[in-house]
């Protein structure tokens, strides 16, 4: 069985959460105790994983760190529909692999100030707030061109794929690092269609939504 | 000319767009944090985006189409008129009657949801945006005053659509209509076009700008249109977040935001039981001698209801009938009542078939209930003979709705007389219909449907006595207890007692009130013309607390501590009554 | 009159034991610096491995200056200090003493809210459905049955007994759940505790308590503290439950306005199943507690 090293209330382990359950992947659990055991950092976990950090995958035998990474993985391995990570176009895959450079900001900033706020990490928060800012801007005028173009996701593509599981943490828990998305009317609406999604699950912080009267077209 | 106040204008405050199916859209005005939220009816509701019991946001709420949920504790508020209609930790209980959120005037003009202060208030008209159809470009908040921004925006220049792409030269002009919003036009060989900036003042130092293009393009242009402007104004946006000074923000006096409605327990009128004027909208035969009645208001809003609710009307020969409210949440803006004809009765029902038409005008009470529907069933059945089936109709509704688990056995002399098929259809699933079954065929399916009692589970009985007499017995016998089984007129279960009758004597008033068996003291202060505040009406807030000045309370709060019961010199006067035959309150 | 809302704690406040680091976080020649009603406090061990708290002023920056210590205890896992005059002990938990106990912190968070809003949704039975959905109550079954509140003479602390709700995942066992009896008590302004029966004997009780470190008067750490009669779990299995339970909490106290607790009746609706939070903000107001509330009469 798939075996996932995983913290509850890690933003980058509920990448692979989401996607997991999404695809519908039977998988195991493993906690790793981030705070306040620091397990991650432990002698024993670093034999899993030396950089000391989750969330890391165990898939028979084949062992992957990094969310971003196990994303591209899972979807490579388990959707046979090729939409989550569509190899097929290159352009659109181009697009979704800039969309997850781009979630790599986001984690430093929004998920840093969470960091910050919950858990007392040391980081400039002023600075890790204005750089959520700064992208989240940015995130909410390319999704508001995707709606008048007629399309739900970040990348161009009638079906999510991994870029959004990769943006969803960090925007979804932003609130919790101080970030309000008062501002972002289209961020808000496309959690909400990322939470609307079958196979969705939440975590604490994710505070549930309305479901639609019919399914979406 | 003098500026008017901010707060007697509306201001946009979204974009229509932006009000999806089931979504709660957050947003602010003037300092005032706003839940703006679409109903299944197409009502957009705009709201503090507060809930009166812990403050929790409602915009983080679920929309559920008819009502907005709390995520906190699950109060639902209503459609339209933002009362509270439900409270899971009370299910047997319907909310008082004052209970809402904080309402604010809402229009829709240009593409955009505009809302203010004022009740006649409207939006502004602008030359350049009448008669034709415009285009909503992409809203973009600002962090600077609002003053600063119209300032920048005059300096706002674009490309006509049909100019995109050329390097023709363009001449652009600004007007300021009116203090808050500006038109900007920009005019090329052969082509011209406007756009009108409105801005949204959200609170010191923070405002949205809301553009609207006076001429929609051809769908073929319409993105490279948004597109063009979008980036036109993320420019202006650069440069005055650059050169907003900090302290112009802080020196910035905002206007004062008051709702139309205040939210929490406004004023005492709300536990009083005022008259309404309704007018007959629509009247038609909806069974065999079964005529069904909308009535809409003649001003304002109709209150909400709960399920089960009924409603005094006052007839045109001075008689007086309850009538049940067949309404599930979906209906809103009329009360639906079913009449059948009784042609041996008192004449109430001769005269609703006989003498009251469309387009009249009744007198009504606004809707009670002493049968409140649980939500907090884990089966529910409803049982209905003839006529009872109108509050069963509201139940089935609601509990469709919530997507609870319930069914609804209706029985009906024949065919003809199934009443409200339009509102059954869609309920088909839960419902099952008998017809023209004798008495002890009745019996029988009774016996059936009921044979399997769970924890949890809630039977609810409208109909002809003898129905619902044979309905009880059946269900005791099966193992349904009593508090299970509700029927219309049945009790509410609290705990309370206010079986005593007792007089009360208003010192400063030198007035001796009688208050009977099952009147609270409150109401019977209010009927005396006394406003005393409430809130809960359950004991438990301490709103309505007066001093007790002779005689002995009977205390029936959960607000006093024991020290203070025993003191005996202040009492809650909703629920608490008089040990003493009089009391002496210093009101 | 109406007086605006204080900006400096006053007395009430200043003299209580405040928790300021967990008790096993703190290492010898280590300075922990955090923060406590809007002061910048060190915390540390001294020779003898107590804690040791100081405040750090402006001056006190400067390594030459002498910095004020402040009286500091150890109890129940965590190292608490006082900028007033504390009294001599700390409130008594006599749980955490018998000798078959497990008495750990669990979980610690940072949450925008005052205090005051913290202890009362931990005061509250109504949510459980919705926020704890699962776990701590279940939808549709969301009735609060009345419990009784008093404040207790002797020590002037406030008690919620009585308590039963219900619970879906109560017992292994069960498939329906079952109703789970509770007591709360508050001796503490800004401390609560809940005592539920223990799962392995039903006469005695687990402690689950939150001691809130108000950073200032809108802003927490919200430290969790349990004393349970457990053999099998491990700690991290332990703290796992007070993680997710404090992590669903977080999102609904940093949606709350105004962040400080209104004390005045009538700022806020409350209903019957209420009485504990109406019973607690009276309290706050007779005690004088006038930091991270709204005090009766004062506008925001």
């Amino acid at each position: 069985m798939l075996r996932l090293y995983d913290y509850l209330l890690s933003a980058n382990c509920y990448k692979p959460r989401l996607l997991l359950s999404m695809l519908d992947v039977p998988h195991d659990l493993v906690p790793v105790e981030f705070y306040p055991g620091r397990e991650h950092e432990s002698a024993a976990f670093r034999k899993i994983n030396p950089l000391g950090h989750i969330p890391v995958i165990e898939d028979d035998g084949f062992i992957l760190r990094d969310a971003h990474a196990i994303l591209v993985y899972l979807a490579g391995e388990y959707d046979p529909a090729r939409t989550w990570y569509p190899t097929a176009d290159p352009r659109l895959l181009g697009g979704v692999a800039s969309w997850l450079q781009f979630a790599e900001g986001t984690a430093d900033t929004a998920s840093a100030a969470r960091l910050c706020v919950n858990f007392g990490y040391e980081f400039d928060l002023e600075a890790c707030v204005a750089g959520a800012h700064r992208l989240f801007r940015v995130l909410d005028e390319h999704l508001w061109f995707r709606e008048q173009e007629g399309l739900d996701w970040v990348a161009p593509a009638a079906a999510p794929t991994v870029a959004d599981i990769a943006l969803f943490p960090d925007v979804a828990l932003s609130e919790e690092g101080g970030i309000s998305r008062e501002d972002y009317p289209s961020l808000r609406r496309w959690t909400e269609r990322v939470q609307r999604l079958p196979g969705f699950i939440d975590m604490p912080g994710v505070l549930p939504v309305a479901p639609l009267p019919y399914p979406p077209t | 000319m003098t500026a008017p106040d901010p707060a007697s204008l509306l201001h946009p405050v979204a974009a229509g767009a932006d009000l999806m199916p089931r979504h709660v859209v957050r947003s602010r005005l003037l300092g005032r944090r706003l839940a703006i939220w679409k109903a299944d009816d197409g009502f957009v509701n705009v709201w503090e985006d507060r809930c009166i019991h812990r403050g929790m946001r409602l915009s983080a709420g679920v929309n559920d189409g008819a009502e907005l949920v709390c995520q906190y504790h699950g109060w639902r508020y209503s459609n339209r008129n933002g009362n509270c209609v439900y409270i899971p930790a009370h299910p047997g209980e319907a909310p008082a009657g004052g209970l809402r959120v904080a309402t604010f005037a809402c229009a829709e003009k240009y593409g955009l949801v505009w809302s203010g202060g004022s009740p006649d208030a409207e939006p502004p008209s602008i030359p350049a945006l009448e008669g034709g159809e415009v285009l909503v470009l992409r809203s973009l908040p600002v962090n600077a005053p609002a003053a600063l921004v119209l300032e920048g925006l005059a300096g706002y220049s674009f490309r006509p659509t049909a100019a995109l792409g050329t390097d023709t030269p363009i001449t652009t002009s600004a007007d300021a209509g009116n203090p808050h919003s500006v038109t900007v036009t920009a005019t090329t060989t052969g082509a011209e076009s406007s756009v009108v900036f409105f801005i949204q003042p959200a609170e010191a130092g923070r405002c949205v700008i809301r553009p609207v293009l006076s001429a929609a393009p051809a769908p073929e242009e319409r993105l490279a249109t948004l597109r063009h402007h979008a980036r036109a104004l993320e420019e202006l946006r650069a440069q005055l977040e650059d050169s907003s000074p900090a302290e112009a923000a802080v020196a910035l006096p905002l206007a004062t935001l008051e709702p139309l409605r205040s939210g929490g327990t406004a004023g005492a009128a709300g536990g009083r039981h005022p008259q309404l004027q309704v007018r007959v909208a629509r009247k038609w035969v909806c069974a065999e001698g079964i005529a069904a009645f909308d009535l809409a208001p003649v001003a304002g809003e109709l209150p909400s209801f709960q399920p089960g609710a009924h409603l005094d009307v006052h007839l045109p020969n001075g008689l007086v009938r309850q009538y049940s409210l067949t309404n599930g949440p979906d209906l809103t803006g009329v009360y639906r009542i079913g009449v059948k004809l009784v042609p041996e009765g008192g004449g109430g029902s001769r005269c609703m078939h006989q003498s009251v038409h469309e387009g009249d005008a009744l007198d009504i009470s606004t809707p009670r209930n002493n049968f409140t529907l649980r939500r907090d069933a884990a089966r529910t059945l409803l049982i209905a003979g003839g006529i009872g089936i109108t509050p069963l109709l509201a139940m089935a509704q609601t509990l469709a709705r919530q997507g609870l688990t319930w069914e609804l056995h209706y029985f009906a002399q024949s065919d003809d007389h199934v009443a409200f098929d339009e509102m059954l259809a869609p309920l088909a699933e839960g419902v099952t219909t008998y017809c023209g079954l004798s008495p002890q065929e009745t019996g029988a399916e009774l016996t059936r449907i009921t044979r399997h009692y769970g924890p949890m589970q809630h039977a609810y009985l409208c109909g002809p006595g003898p129905m619902i007499d044979t309905a009880r017995s059946i269900a005791a016998e099966a193992g349904w207890p009593t508090e299970a089984v509700h029927f219309e007129y049945f009790k509410n279960e609290s705990a309370r007692d206010d079986s005593s009758a007792f007089d009360v004597t208003l010192a400063r008033r030198d007035q001796t009130l009688r208050i009977g068996a099952g009147m609270s003291l409150l109401n019977g202060l209010r009927n005396a013309g006394i406003d005393l505040p409430s809130s809960c009406e359950q004991g438990a807030c301490g709103t309505c607390i007066a001093t007790v000045l002779g005689g002995e309370p009977d205390h029936q709060d959960v607000y006093l501590n024991d020290s203070e019961r025993a003191a005996a010199n202040r009492m809650l006067t909703c629920v608490s009554r008089a040990k003493s035959g009089q009391l002496v309150l210093d009101l | 009159m109406n007086a605006s809302v204080p900006q400096e704690p006053g007395a009430a406040i200043l003299d209580l034991w405040h928790p300021v680091a967990i008790r096993e976080d703190l290492r010898a020649g280590e300075t922990t610096r955090t923060r406590l009603l809007d002061r910048d406090v060190a915390v540390g061990l001294d020779d003898d491995g107590s804690p040791t708290a100081w405040l750090l002023t402006g001056a006190q920056h400067d390594a030459a200056a002498t910095p004020r210590l402040l009286p500091t205890i150890a109890a129940y896992e965590f190292a608490w200090t006082s900028l007033g005059t504390p009294p001599e002990e700390i409130f008594k938990i006599p749980e955490c003493d018998e000798p078959d106990r497990r008495n750990l912190a669990t979980f610690s968070v940072g949450v925008h809210v005052s205090a005051p809003r913290a202890v009362e949704n931990f005061l509250d039975l109504g949510h459980f459905p919705y926020v704890h959905a699962g776990i701590l109550g279940q939808a549709p079954r969301t009735e609060v049955a009345d419990y009784r509140v008093e404040v207790d003479p002797e020590t002037n602390e406030l008690w919620a007994r009585d308590c039963e709700f219900f619970q879906p995942q109560a017992a292994a066992a069960s498939t329906d759940g079952q109703m789970s009896q509770y007591t709360y008590r508050v001796p503490h302004p800004y401390c609560v505790m809940l005592y539920k029966s223990c799962p392995t004997d039903e006469s005695r009780f687990d402690v689950i308590a939150l001691f809130c470190q108000a950073l200032s008067a809108d802003r927490v750490l919200f430290h969790t503290f349990m004393s349970v009669i457990d053999e099998v779990s491990s700690d991290a299995q332990i703290r796992a439950f007070q993680t997710l339970v404090s992590a669903q909490d977080k999102p609904i106290l940093e949606n709350q306005t105004p962040r400080l607790l209104p004390l005045e009746v009538g700022d806020e609706t409350s209903v019957r199943s209420d009485r504990a939070s109406v019973a607690y903000r009276r309290w706050l107001g007779d005690l004088g507690v006038d930091y991270g509330v709204i005090p009766r009469g004062a506008h925001r």
